[in-house]
């Protein structure tokens, strides 16, 4: 692992993964090919824990899957954010913000 | 939120009637990552293989991820239960025997402990069947301090006792009174004594149950001075005399004097609070006790009635005590102003104490709820002792399968995956276990009640809520107690490290958990053997202690007259034909009538000595009146003077044969014979000591400590002056034991007797032993559950020596190798064997010693620190340690250090 690479903190993959599927549907692999883009590389998903937690909103209800065919017409299993997987990424980007502002806040203090 | 439930409920559907379907689809799913993952390195420049490489490098395992991502669907612990269970039974298949250890230990411990339970909870302390609300029913106990100052409690209540305390209080609901008396019930041949309740009318309203036929009693049936002779028949005397006819209603019952009518039947199983006496019969008690003393509602005198309160709500015990108690006072008062005799308020300081329903749990709970509230205990410490074995099996278990178990590891088991399966295991076993053990209980519980207690009837262990109950929480514990170090032992991160070594079998090494299951298993036997020795000796101590007349080969012979009472003449007649009936029967020696029967019922009378002030203060003197062939009957020696003769008669002079202690008492060190002292009052004329018996124990009291104070009178003479005896009853002396003759003598002398006249023979030993009762069940359980601890323990060393010696195979073929000879091996293993069982022989004498003063009381006349006991139970421990070690020591000694080092 390289040293400029963030280690996620706790409960932040379920908000990257819903704010990633926020825009379209998307496959496992193109999920964390994107945050890692987006983030300019600064954030690696651990692959280990991507299908687990896919699997995981799945079953909450976040996150609906459908297998369709990838650009390069393979078989792939793409994810969709459902209604309420929408209110939950409006609910945690929100809690996000707020504890970084306040974080920050306090970080600021001189 | 509701339709965040129903998708994870169709999710789960989908997943547990699908799961093939979804496995499939996740290796789909991570394949395609990986492909494409591949796809982006070879993109990058890098070779296919390179690619494949890295993009796998990158992923981690796809079998563990599969494995989180099955786990973090959160269907899989069904799924998992289900294949662990599966694997478990293909596991055990495969080692029947380690199998069938665990189980047979698991089932011993729990079915002597549900067992246990059951009769425990049943004969002690549930609440009597179908009752209202038991927190809020007490019984009533009366405390007073006697003549002397000592302070007694008392739960026979007198018939006004009970009214005075009903009326006057103003914190119960409701009150009840009872009693239960054995009587003949029937007439002519079918005359068998059964047990009757008397009961208040109001006693059917503290239970929830209705008549099955007919009625319960009305209040206006439970009046003075005489009742109304109605009855009810109990469920099983009704199917048994009546066939279960409706005509049972309406039809007459002779109970005792008095016939009855029966108008009801209570409902199969109910008992009211019967403490086990199952009556069949319930009268009301103004209809008995009319028949017993006719002013038994006016006078103090006529006694033997329990009383049951209901408080009311939000009454506490206290108020009720301190209610009841004021009650009491005025009522002791009362019975003062018509019986001046009656001790003053100010001196006997009367007060009421509210106990719970159960006897076992008031204050005059005998011995026995004591002992078996301490066998329960013990059991409860077998069941532990069980436990460690297993959990010691368990390792063991664990630890031979390292490498298979490092092995799933490495292919992505997670840790909490093995634990989950490890426990699964366990589960399964002491599932089985307590299976059997339910089993085993339902056969064992008879047998195991009938010598804990003295109550007889099987109740079935199965078919208890309570008891099922009990079992299933004692199989959970069992499960964690014995299952999580076994577990947890299998899930710990070093067993990657037995791969690495290399070892076949792993490695040995001390384990200090399976020494200390070990350690705690010898200390429990040991604690147990020690309180079984306790109470053997206690057993054998009150067995030896003299009574001063013979029990085993004494018949007893009471005869029950519901005529009217008859005259001293008839019942002397009665007892002369019963006597010569008796003797005429082969094999039986003598007999004599008596009028009071040790351990059941004594005689009293005031007695007056010349010379000595107040004799009555110096202990309680009792009486027995006989024939002259009571002393040769009983076995009862005379010791100076002569016994009682033929010539002592009624109009002879009267005489007196006086125990030992009795002379010494009232005459010190002067000769008692020609002495004289008078009986009932001072004005009766003199009743001279022509002999001194040897010393004898009639009382419980007396058994612990002194010597009773009894005299010997003619029973002619006794009659002569005292009107009709208080009971008609004879010894008989047998050659051989009483128990063999007790039916035909029955047979023989019943034709004997007047029709109203039923006779009861029963072995005196009957009457003996129940006072040694405690001492008794003591003795067996602890041998018995010390030897079951023992015996598991020993299995246990045995078990964790030999899986030593199996593990160190290559250890002791290097010694072998290097010169080590078959002793110095045997030495090496038999040493391990005795450091552990010393050190659990330490840590048991230290608790025993500890809990020696708690069982101090129940025991009789055994300190508890008795050298002798710990002696032998060092002696026993020590030898069953040397000899579970011995064997896999001597296999050890065997080892070929060849191919023991050609298999490394």
């Amino acid at each position: 692992m390289t040293d400029d690479k963030l280690d996620l903190p706790q409960g932040t993959l379920d908000l990257l993964i819903l704010k990633a599927l926020s825009l379209e549907p998307q496959h496992g692999w193109a999920i964390s090919e994107r945050i890692q883009q987006v983030s300019r590389a600064a954030l690696q998903i651990p692959q280990g824990s991507l299908y687990p937690a896919l699997h995981r909103l799945e079953r909450r209800g976040w996150v609906r899957a459908e297998w369709g065919a990838s650009d390069n017409n393979r078989r792939a299993k793409y994810y969709e954010l459902t209604r309420a997987g929408r209110k939950q990424l409006e609910a945690e980007a929100d809690q996000w913000q707020r504890l970084t502002t306040a974080v920050r806040l306090v970080l600021d203090m001189s | 939120m509701l339709s965040r439930i129903w998708s994870e409920l169709r999710y789960r559907f989908r997943a547990l009637v699908r799961h093939a379907d979804i496995d499939r689809e996740l290796r789909d799913e991570l394949a395609f990552h990986l492909a494409r993952e591949a796809e982006k390195h070879r993109r990058g420049g890098a070779s296919s293989e390179e690619a494949t490489r890295r993009a796998a490098l990158a992923f981690g395992g796809v079998d563990r991820i599969a494995e989180e991502t099955r786990d973090a669907r959160g269907v899989t612990l069904l799924q998992h239960v289900m294949q662990d269970l599966l694997y478990a039974v293909r596991g055990l298949r495969t080692h029947p025997v380690f199998a069938g250890g665990v189980i047979a230990t698991l089932a011993l411990g729990v079915g002597v402990n549900t067992a246990m339970f059951g009769i425990l909870d049943r004969t002690l302390f549930r609440a009597p069947a179908g009752m209202i609300d038991p927190g809020s029913v007490n019984r009533v106990y009366v405390a007073s301090s006697g003549p002397n100052g000592k302070r007694a409690i008392e739960m026979q209540l007198e018939y006004p006792r009970i009214a005075d305390l009903a009326r006057w209080s103003r914190t119960t609901d409701a009150t009840a009174s009872f009693a239960y008396r054995g009587m003949a019930v029937g007439d002519g041949r079918d005359t068998r004594e059964l047990v009757v309740a008397i009961v208040s009318a109001s006693y059917f309203s503290f239970f929830r149950v209705a008549p099955v036929l007919g009625r319960f009693f009305d209040a206006s049936e439970d009046q003075p001075p005489s009742g109304t002779a109605v009855a009810i028949i109990s469920n099983g005397y009704w199917r048994a005399r009546f066939g279960g006819s409706a005509n049972a209603i309406g039809a007459r019952i002779l109970v005792g004097q008095r016939s009855y009518t029966i108008i009801g039947v209570t409902p199969a199983g109910f008992e009211g609070v019967s403490e086990q006496r199952h009556p069949s019969v319930f009268v009301p008690v103004t209809a008995h006790a009319s028949t017993v003393d006719s002013s038994f509602y006016r006078t103090y005198h006529w006694s033997g009635l329990e009383m049951l309160v209901r408080r009311k709500p939000g009454i506490s015990v206290t108020a009720l005590d301190a209610d009841l108690s004021a009650a009491l006072t005025r009522s002791w008062n009362a019975q003062r102003a018509i019986e001046p005799g009656q001790t003053s308020v100010d001196a006997a300081r009367p007060e009421v104490i509210a106990g719970p329903v159960q006897l076992a749990r008031g204050p005059l709970a005998g011995p026995e709820a004591r002992v078996a509230m301490l066998v329960g205990s013990v059991a409860l410490i077998v069941l532990l002792v069980a436990c460690a074995n297993v959990a010691n099996l368990l390792l063991a278990r664990t630890l031979r399968r390292r490498r298979e178990l490092a092995v799933r590891r490495a292919l992505g088991g997670t840790r909490a995956r093995l634990i989950q399966q490890m426990l699964s295991e366990t589960s399964l076993l002491t599932a089985l276990g307590t299976v059997v053990g339910l089993m085993s209980a339902e056969l064992t519980a008879g047998m195991l009640r009938r010598t804990v207690t003295r109550f007889t009837d099987d109740a079935s262990v199965l078919t208890d809520m309570r008891t099922l109950v009990f079992a299933l929480t004692i199989m959970v514990v069992t499960t964690l107690l014995a299952g999580v170090v076994p577990a947890l032992s299998a899930g710990s991160d070093d067993l990657a490290d037995s791969l690495k070594a290399g070892a076949r079998e792993g490695t040995y090494r001390h384990s200090r958990a399976r020494v200390a299951l070990l350690l705690l298993q010898t200390t429990l036997s040991t604690t147990l053997l020690v309180g079984a020795g306790l109470f053997i000796r206690s057993l054998r101590q009150v067995r030896a202690v003299p009574l001063g007349y013979d029990v085993t080969p004494i018949a007893y012979i009471e005869a029950s007259s519901r005529g009217p009472h008859a005259t001293a003449r008839q019942v002397l007649d009665l007892e002369s034909r019963l006597v010569a009936g008796a003797v005429a029967i082969p094999g039986v020696e003598r007999a004599t009538p008596v009028i009071s029967v040790p351990f059941w019922s004594t005689e009293r009378a005031p007695i007056f000595v010349p010379g000595v002030d107040s004799a009555d203060r110096l202990g309680r003197f009792l009486i027995q009146a006989a024939s002259p062939d009571y002393f040769a009957t009983v076995g009862t020696r005379i010791v100076r003077g002569r016994g009682l003769t033929s010539a002592d008669r009624a109009g002879a002079r009267p005489v007196a044969v006086v125990s030992e202690a009795m002379a010494t008492t009232l005459w010190h060190s002067d000769d008692p014979i020609g002495k004289c002292f008078r009986i009932g009052s001072d004005t009766m004329p003199c009743t001279t000591v022509v002999g001194v018996a040897e010393n004898v124990r009639a009382r419980v009291a007396s058994l612990g400590g002194g010597m009773d104070l009894i005299y010997y009178l003619p029973i002619e003479q006794y009659v002569a002056s005292n009107g009709p005896p208080p009971m008609l009853a004879l010894f008989a002396r047998v050659h051989g034991r009483a128990d063999d003759y007790a039916e035909r003598l029955r047979a023989r002398l019943q034709p004997l007797m007047p029709a109203p006249v039923y006779l009861t023979v029963r072995p005196f030993h009957d009457i003996v032993d129940p006072t040694m009762q405690s001492w008794a069940a003591g003795a067996k359980m602890f041998v018995l559950f010390g030897v079951l601890a023992l015996a598991l323990a020993a299995v246990g060393l045995y078990a964790v020596i030999a899986f030593a010696v199996a593990q160190r195979t290559q250890e002791i073929g290097v010694r072998i190798a290097l010169g080590a000879r078959a002793r110095d091996v045997l030495a090496l293993i038999v040493g391990h064997g005795i450091r552990v069982t010393l050190a659990g022989l330490a840590t048991g004498v230290l608790i025993a010693l500890a809990a020696g003063r708690a069982i101090a009381p129940l025991l009789f006349h055994v300190s508890p620190r008795d050298p002798l006991v710990y002696g032998i139970v060092a002696a026993t421990l020590m030898v069953v340690g040397v000899a579970a070690s011995l064997i896999p020591a001597m296999r050890a000694s065997r080892v070929d250090a060849n191919l023991a080092l050609r298999a490394e």
